[in-house]
C-alpha cells in the first residue's frame, strides 16, 4: 500500500469524497497503465480507468485490506477489462500493425528501448516487432492476454493472478503458458536478431 | 537425459514455484534447456520493453473531474436499502397477518381493530402493497437493465436488494392468490423468477468473474427481450388507478 493510502482509505470508506480523490489521483496512472496494456487502446484503456474507480468507490466498504488498495484497484480493473473485451469481442490496437512506421513514432511502444543501435535500425526492428506482437496479442483469449499482462507486467504470482481473475491457480498457469507460447512464437524471431 | 519442458522454462523465467527440484542444476548442465531457456528470455525480453504512452501529470486529477459527477448520484451507502427494505417488509408482514387474522375472524367474532375494514379495503391495502412492491422492483430491473448496478457497479449490492425483494414477492403473490387474483399472481410469479435469477447471479468486483458477465447478460436481455419492466410498470399504474378509482 503506498503510503497516506491507510488515512485516505479509511475516510473514504466513510463516504469521504475528498479522500477519494487523494487516491483516485495517486493510482489513476498505474491503473491506466494495466488496461492500456489489456485493451491496447488508450480511449479503451481511460474508459477502464473511469469504470475501476466508479466501482471502487461503490465497493470501498467491502475492502478488507487484506491485499494493497492499489492491488485491490487492479483486479477490478483487471476483471471489468476482461468483461468489456469479450463484450467486443476483440483486441483494439491503437495503431494499425500495417500502419506506416512514421506516423507511428508517437505510439512507438519501442521508441524508449535503451538500445546501441543506430536509430533507423533499431526504427525498423522496433517496427518489425510491434508487426508481430499486436496480432500475437489480438490472438490472445481474453483471459489469456489478462494473465500474461497481470504475471509479466504487473509482476503478479500465478496465485496472485488466479485470485485477481477469480480461477483456480492451474487454468490461471495454462492461461499463462498459452499466452507465452504464443507470443513466443510470434517475436522469437524479433527476438533472436536483437541480440 | 530429460529435458526441461517448455511450462517448465516459464515457470523458473518468472521465479514461479512448481518447476521440477532438478529443474536450476539441469539448466546449469544442459547446454540444450539453456538455448531454449535463453530463446524463451529473448522472445519475452521482446514484450518487456512495452510501454504504456505516457500520462500527463495532472491525468489523476482529469480522471477525478470526469468520476466526480458520477459519484454523488450512484454512490449508496449499503446499509441504507436493506433497512428500508426490512422495514417496508415488516410493516407488511403486520399488514398481511392482521388482514388475514381478521379474514378468519370476521364471521364468528369480528376483531375490533379490524372490524371497519371490508372486504374491498383489505383489497385496496392489499393492491398497494403491490404496486409499491412493484415500484421497487421496477427500481433494481432498471439499474440492472442499464448495467448501474450489474455493469458498473457493485452487483452485490443489488442482488442483496434482489433477495429482499424475492421474499416480499412470495408473501404478496401468496395473498393475491387466496384472494383469486390470478393474472397479477401469474404476474409475481414471473417477477419472482427474474429477481430469484438476479439474487443468483454474481458479479463481485474481486470476485470470480467467470460466467458473471454472461449470467448478467442474460438477465439484461431477459429483462430487455420479455418487456418485463413494461410490464411491471402497467400493472403498478393499474393497480394505483384502481386504488384512485376507488
Amino acid at each position: 500500500m503506498k503510503d497516506g493510502d491507510d488515512t485516505s482509505l479509511q475516510q473514504a470508506r466513510c463516504g469521504d469524497r475528498d479522500a477519494f480523490r487523494v487516491l483516485v489521483e495517486r493510482h489513476a496512472t498505474a491503473v491506466f497503465r494495466l488496461a492500456y496494456r489489456m485493451t491496447g487502446n488508450e480511449t479503451d484503456a481511460e474508459d477502464m480507468v473511469q469504470e475501476t474507480f466508479l466501482r471502487a468507490w461503490r465497493e470501498i466498504r467491502r475492502f478488507d485490506g487484506r491485499a494493497s488498495f492499489g492491488t485491490w484497484l487492479h483486479r477490478i480493473c483487471a476483471n471489468r477489462t476482461v468483461d468489456f473485451l469479450r463484450s467486443r469481442n476483440r483486441w483494439q490496437p491503437a495503431i494499425p500493425p500495417s500502419g506506416p512506421i512514421a506516423t507511428e513514432q508517437e505510439h512507438d511502444p519501442f521508441r524508449n528501448l535503451p538500445s546501441q543501435l543506430p536509430s533507423p535500425e533499431r526504427a525498423a526492428r522496433s517496427a518489425e516487432a510491434r508487426a508481430m506482437l499486436e496480432p500475437a496479442l489480438a490472438a490472445l483469449s481474453e483471459v489469456e492476454r489478462a494473465a500474461f499482462v497481470l504475471r509479466h507486467y504487473e509482476g503478479l504470482a500465478i496465485e496472485e493472478v488466479a485470485g485477481a481473475l477469480g480461477v483456480q491457480p492451474g487454468a490461471a498457469r495454462h492461461s499463462i503458458f498459452r499466452a507465452v507460447r504464443k507470443l513466443r512464437r510470434a517475436l522469437e524471431p524479433v527476438g533472436s536478431t536483437s541480440l | 537425459m530429460i529435458h526441461l519442458s517448455e511450462e517448465d522454462l516459464i515457470l523458473l523465467y518468472y521465479g514461479e514455484t512448481g518447476a521440477p527440484d532438478f529443474a536450476q542444476a539441469h539448466l546449469a548442465e544442459c547446454p540444450t534447456c539453456r538455448d531454449a531457456a535463453e530463446s524463451l528470455a529473448r522472445a519475452l525480453g521482446v514484450c518487456n520493453e512495452i510501454t504504456a504512452p505516457e500520462r500527463p501529470p495532472d491525468f489523476g486529477r482529469d480522471v477525478w473531474m470526469q468520476l466526480a459527477p458520477q459519484l454523488g448520484s450512484q454512490y449508496r451507502p449499503k446499509h441504507l436499502f436493506p433497512l428500508r427494505i426490512w422495514l417496508s417488509a415488516a410493516a407488511l408482514a403486520i399488514l398481511l397477518v392482521a388482514v388475514f387474522v381478521a379474514g378468519r375472524l370476521s364471521r364468528p367474532s369480528p376483531a375490533p381493530v379490524m372490524a371497519g375494514l371490508s372486504d374491498r379495503a383489505r383489497e385496496r391495502i392489499l393492491d398497494i402493497a403491490v404496486a409499491d412492491h412493484l415500484d421497487r422492483v421496477q427500481m433494481l430491473l432498471t439499474e440492472i437493465a442499464d448495467g448501474n448496478g450489474g455493469g458498473t457497479g457493485s452487483f452485490d449490492a443489488d442482488r442483496e436488494r434482489a433477495e429482499d425483494l424475492v421474499q416480499e414477492d412470495r408473501l404478496l403473490r401468496q395473498s393475491l392468490a387466496s384472494r383469486g387474483e390470478t393474472a397479477t399472481t401469474n404476474f409475481l410469479d414471473d417477477v419472482e423468477t427474474v429477481l430469484t435469477e438476479a439474487a443468483h447471479t454474481s458479479d463481485s468486483a474481486a470476485a470470480p468473474y467467470v460466467g458473471s458477465a454472461q449470467a448478467l447478460g442474460e438477465l439484461r436481455n431477459r429483462i430487455e427481450s420479455g418487456s418485463l419492466l413494461f410490464k411491471v410498470r402497467i400493472v403498478e399504474s393499474n393497480l394505483r388507478n384502481e386504488d384512485q378509482k376507488l
